[in-house]
């Protein structure tokens, strides 16, 4: 648990740009015209009470909501510049371009070599040795390997919350996306597995784009170099972590972390 | 300010508030306390203000102790943060000004009853009164978070080092004119430095007070006093 290692550069390339983004759960109003970027390898994490907003935002990025009816996003979300809100979107595509780890571990009912082989498997058609290979270098990357090398075939649900949670990771990773998005990662991990994780997120953000919403304020302060503060729908300040968290511009966002709110 | 959700918090940092004015008012007693012995070759008073100084030591540590467990416990952000660290680094200055104003003290139980130049004081009791009232500028504006304030006691501090220099080249007149001024005169010297450091403490907790409030921080450059000050000097050892 280094800390972000990288420095946060608004010099970056914006891998996701979020651009004037209404959202609505039928008649719920609950993002109201959010505009921000996500810096290419870099944390950006998403604070704010409950019901702010935060967690739908980050189901916009994959395109979640679709899969419910009745829920509708107006904007833009470029990735890469092409508009990831657009019907005609392959929604495989995007989502393995743009990958999810939930705040439940939720490994797939099979072995932990299956709950990465699977989802790699829609995409590519290995060999055994390679995939045994891409397997390999997954749980180590995910800093698990040492820890279930011997037991590949062992039911992923046979881990324990922590190591569950990290084989997510690593099912995500080992599809090779470009985004990953945290929704919560850590809330039902103890201390030590949430250093784990956040260690992995810490090396992840070398290659890859990450965001990150947290309940943790000390946890968005490690692990992003930026971050955005929603409340009720709206994005009320987005800047480098180290200023949001030392001297915030905003009232709202300096009553939210100092715990000063309502 | 809206009061925190936890109320202990709130309580938290009330304390450390108190033991900073506390220690303020020590320091600043301490400060006139030290140059009144001086000038009036007053012995008693002179133990008086060596004998404070513990006092304000153990408050620091008791800031510190406090500041820490703070930090431990509420993992403070923002202007929380900033409030800690500031009254550790406040804390930090007023425990070097007593220690200051101890040495003036200690130097006037030395020097007390044989005072060969007393027109010599005159400079030191007016830079003193100078550093008595930075000093007491600058925990005003501490305590009620008063930005321009600090920010004129910062600027302010120039002024002290202006005397101190003309302080410098009065008690070398002294000196010259009879060499059994010396010894007289050296003491009353290292007394012109420490009132000087007084003064750089003062610009210090002004720098903390600007810091605390708006998050960012004063240039490192700070107008300078006479065209020969030198800001790493130390005592006496002048080019």
């Amino acid at each position: 648990m280094n800390g972000p290692t990288t420095n946060p550069t608004r010099n970056g390339k914006e891998k996701v740009s979020v651009r004037d983004l209404n959202f609505y759960y039928g008649a719920g109003h609950a993002l109201k015209g959010i505009t921000l970027p996500l810096y290419e390898r870099q944390v950006t994490a998403f604070i704010g009470p409950s019901g702010c907003g935060k967690s739908t935002l980050l189901r916009v990025l994959n395109r979640m909501y679709d899969l419910y009816p009745g829920q509708r996003a107006e904007g833009e979300v470029l990735l890469d510049g092409e508009n990831i809100l657009a019907p005609d979107l392959d929604l495989n595509l995007l989502r393995a371009r743009v990958g999810m780890v939930f705040q439940k571990p939720t490994p797939f009912p099979m072995s932990i070599y299956d709950n990465i082989a699977f989802g790699v498997r829609l995409y590519e058609k290995l060999p055994k040795s390679e995939m045994d290979g891409r397997v390999e270098s997954v749980l180590r990357r995910s800093a698990l390997w040492s820890e279930v090398k011997d037991k590949l075939h062992a039911s992923g649900l046979s881990l324990s919350g922590g190591q569950q949670q990290r084989l997510c990771i690593a099912r995500t990773v080992a599809i090779q996306p470009e985004v990953i998005l945290f929704d919560e990662p850590c809330s039902a991990l103890d201390p030590i597995s949430t250093a784990k994780v956040e260690e992995l997120m810490d090396e992840l953000s070398a290659e890859y784009t990450l965001a990150i919403v947290t309940h943790s304020m000390q946890q968005a302060a490690r692990v992003s170099q930026f971050t955005a503060f929603m409340y009720l729908g709206e994005m009320v300040e987005f800047d480098e972590t180290s200023k949001v968290f030392t001297s915030p511009r905003d009232k709202r966002t300096q009553d939210y972390i100092t715990g000063r709110f309502g | 300010m809206v009061d925190h959700t936890v109320k202990a918090y709130d309580k938290e940092l009330d304390t450390l508030e108190r033991r900073i004015a506390e220690m303020g008012g020590i320091a600043e007693k301490m400060v006139v306390d030290a140059m009144d012995a001086l000038s009036q070759a007053d012995l008693t008073l002179a133990h008086q203000v060596v004998a404070t100084d513990p006092r304000l030591d153990a408050l620091q540590r008791e800031i510190e102790e406090h500041a820490v467990l703070t930090i431990a416990r509420r993992q403070p952000m923002a202007v929380d943060l900033r409030e800690i660290i500031g009254a550790i680094r406040v804390a930090g200055d007023l425990e070097r000004v007593g220690d200051l104003a101890k040495n003036i003290a200690r130097r006037s139980m030395k020097i007390g009853l044989e005072a060969r130049v007393p027109r010599a004081i005159i400079g030191l009791k007016h830079m003193n009164e100078v550093a008595t009232e930075l000093m007491k500028d600058v925990l005003d504006a501490y305590a009620q978070r008063d930005v321009d304030r600090a920010r004129a006691v910062w600027a302010r501090d120039a002024e002290l080092d202006a005397l101190e220099d003309s302080v410098f080249r009065d008690l070398l007149t002294h000196m010259m004119e009879d060499p059994r001024n010396i010894s007289f005169c050296a003491h009353l010297l290292f007394c012109s430095k420490n009132i000087e450091r007084i003064g750089d403490h003062a610009t210090n907790i002004a720098e903390t007070v600007f810091y605390l409030v708006t998050g960012s921080t004063l240039p490192s450059e700070r107008p300078k006093g006479g065209p020969e000050y030198d800001a790493d000097m130390t005592g006496t050892d002048r080019q």
